[in-house]
């Protein structure tokens, strides 16, 4: 469904995107890494917001440059900024979507939507009612209402209760045996542990691994955790400069 | 373009629903009406006659020049990246902002002409109201595709803000709005010949007083036209 061929993302001297190659099939599949390692970035290069320095992506067989318009088509994109309008009641925000996308029969994908999404008894209320939850379930009703073939989710849990994370991952992982494919990035291990297929983990614009949340834990041994696996892969700030936590407290002790 | 008024009406539902908003903007060009057109010392014979028109024209001002926040907004929200990610033509966010924001700024003249006519002040022909809606509207599509324009460059609200009141506060006190060309400083006459200001508040006059400015009309739709080509390339280059 999504091939990356070198993808490539300069931002004048600063290189957010480096030359990464991944396919992925239908699956939910996970991008992983630190803040500021490029997961937002490569999102957007495949959702046609940002114009690749060099190499190619396809996403449903459609190049994202070329393409761009058909690409746009077939996929959903939501970003993490929680993007709903307050002022709008919960069907009027859905119903502008599918207008836009030109949904055919729109009032009954609509409805379908919303109650697929468990909103349907507060559709008619405005928005600014609607808990951090219920507006991600609005933004993702917004992102089905042209039933798309691959889902971009950017940090789809960010910020919202453990009941509320749940919720979503029930709700993607339905999607998933519906047979959408999920691109999605998140700094939740345990989350991405249980619901993704595959994960990649990107550290400085590179992608450092790639395979099932299993494998990646049995390659570090018995009862390791994704947690293992993202700090080994990843080099924080404090490693690059050296920063030896062990000495820092012997001498903190020594101190006092 | 199914989707300009899509946009529209999504800007539109939004700005009804802030009863405050519509207060204001409704408001605020009546008390410029009465406070400054019946109280300043006169410097022409109907001071209220020769002000409505500038009171017009400088509603549609700033709120065309205000209208650009909604951009910054959505840009700054994230709703200008969904809407980006999407099929439909990516000008249309554009073109659906200017409409709704001219749209709005001719409710407020509205306003204004209605209560400047319970003050006495007659348009004699029903067709000049009409050309005055369509002059004010075509200086509406002019400055909003300005504002929204700029707004695409500038990232922030309180930048916005800034540039907002550096254009308007100039531009609306360099003009013929507040006094006839013949009363003022030679320096300041030269700035108000060029300022599109002026010249939309003469078109108006003339229109007031029973005429048919066909030469600055086709002018002012000739700035809003090429202002949006402007825009929309602009828009088309930002937004990827």
């Amino acid at each position: 469904m999504i091939e990356i061929n070198g993808l490539t993302k300069n931002f004048n001297s600063l290189c957010a995107v480096d030359n990464i190659y991944l396919g992925i099939t239908n699956e939910i599949f996970g991008l992983l890494g630190p803040n500021g390692a490029g997961k937002s970035t490569t999102v957007m290069m495949l959702t046609t917001l940002l114009k690749p320095s060099s190499g190619s992506a396809r996403v449903c067989g459609y190049d994202v440059v070329k393409d761009a318009k058909k690409v746009r088509q077939s996929i959903s994109y939501v970003p993490q900024d929680m993007a709903v309008d307050i002022k709008l009641t919960g069907r009027e925000n859905v119903m502008l979507y599918a207008k836009l996308y030109g949904v055919p029969d729109r009032n009954t994908r609509v409805d379908d939507v919303l109650e697929l999404l468990g909103l349907t008894e507060r559709s008619g209320d405005l928005v600014r009612t609607y808990s951090g939850g219920m507006r991600r379930r609005l933004e993702l009703a917004q992102a089905l209402v042209h039933e798309p073939k691959v889902l971009f989710l950017d940090e789809p849990t960010l910020g919202l209760d453990v009941a509320a994370r749940k919720k979503i991952w029930e709700h993607i992982s339905a999607l998933r045996k519906r047979g959408m494919t999920i691109f999605m990035t998140t700094h939740y291990m345990e989350e991405a542990d249980e619901y993704c297929d595959r994960v990649a983990i990107i550290d400085k614009g590179r992608i450092v691994v790639v395979d099932s949340p299993k494998n990646l834990k049995l390659s570090l041994g018995e009862g390791a955790s994704l947690n293992d696996v993202f700090l080994e892969n990843v080099k924080t700030d404090e490693d690059q400069a050296g920063f030896d936590a062990f000495k820092f407290r012997t001498m903190l002790r020594r101190r006092s | 373009m199914k989707q300009i008024f899509y946009y529209f009406e999504r800007d539109m539902r939004k700005w009804t629903r802030s009863r405050i908003n519509v207060v204001s903007s409704l408001v605020t060009p009546a008390a410029w009406l009465v406070l400054v057109g019946l109280t300043l010392p006169t410097t022409t014979e109907n001071y209220l006659e020769f002000l409505t028109p500038s009171i017009l024209v400088m509603t549609m001002l700033f709120s065309s020049l205000q209208g650009g926040a909604l951009m910054i907004f959505d840009k700054v929200l994230g709703f200008l990246n969904k809407f980006l990610a999407m099929p439909s033509p990516r000008e249309s966010i554009l073109l659906g902002k200017i409409l709704f924001i001219s749209t709005r700024g001719l409710l407020q003249a509205t306003v204004i002409l209605l209560i400047a006519a319970l003050l006495g002040v007659r348009i004699h022909s029903p067709l000049n109201i009409v050309l005055v809606y369509l002059t004010l509207f075509l200086f509406g599509v002019l400055f909003s595709a300005i504002a929204t324009t700029l707004a695409l460059y500038i990232s922030d609200h309180d930048g916005y803000a800034a540039v907002n009141s550096m254009i308007s506060m100039p531009l609306f006190f360099a003009s013929n709005a507040l006094m006839p060309y013949d009363m003022m400083p030679e320096w300041l006459r030269m700035l108000a010949m060029v300022n599109p200001l002026s010249h939309t508040i003469d078109c108006i006059r003339e229109l007031f007083a029973g005429g048919l400015p066909v030469e600055g009309m086709v002018g002012l739709a000739v700035a809003a036209g090429i202002m949006v080509c402007v825009g929309t390339v602009q828009f088309r280059r930002t937004g990827v």
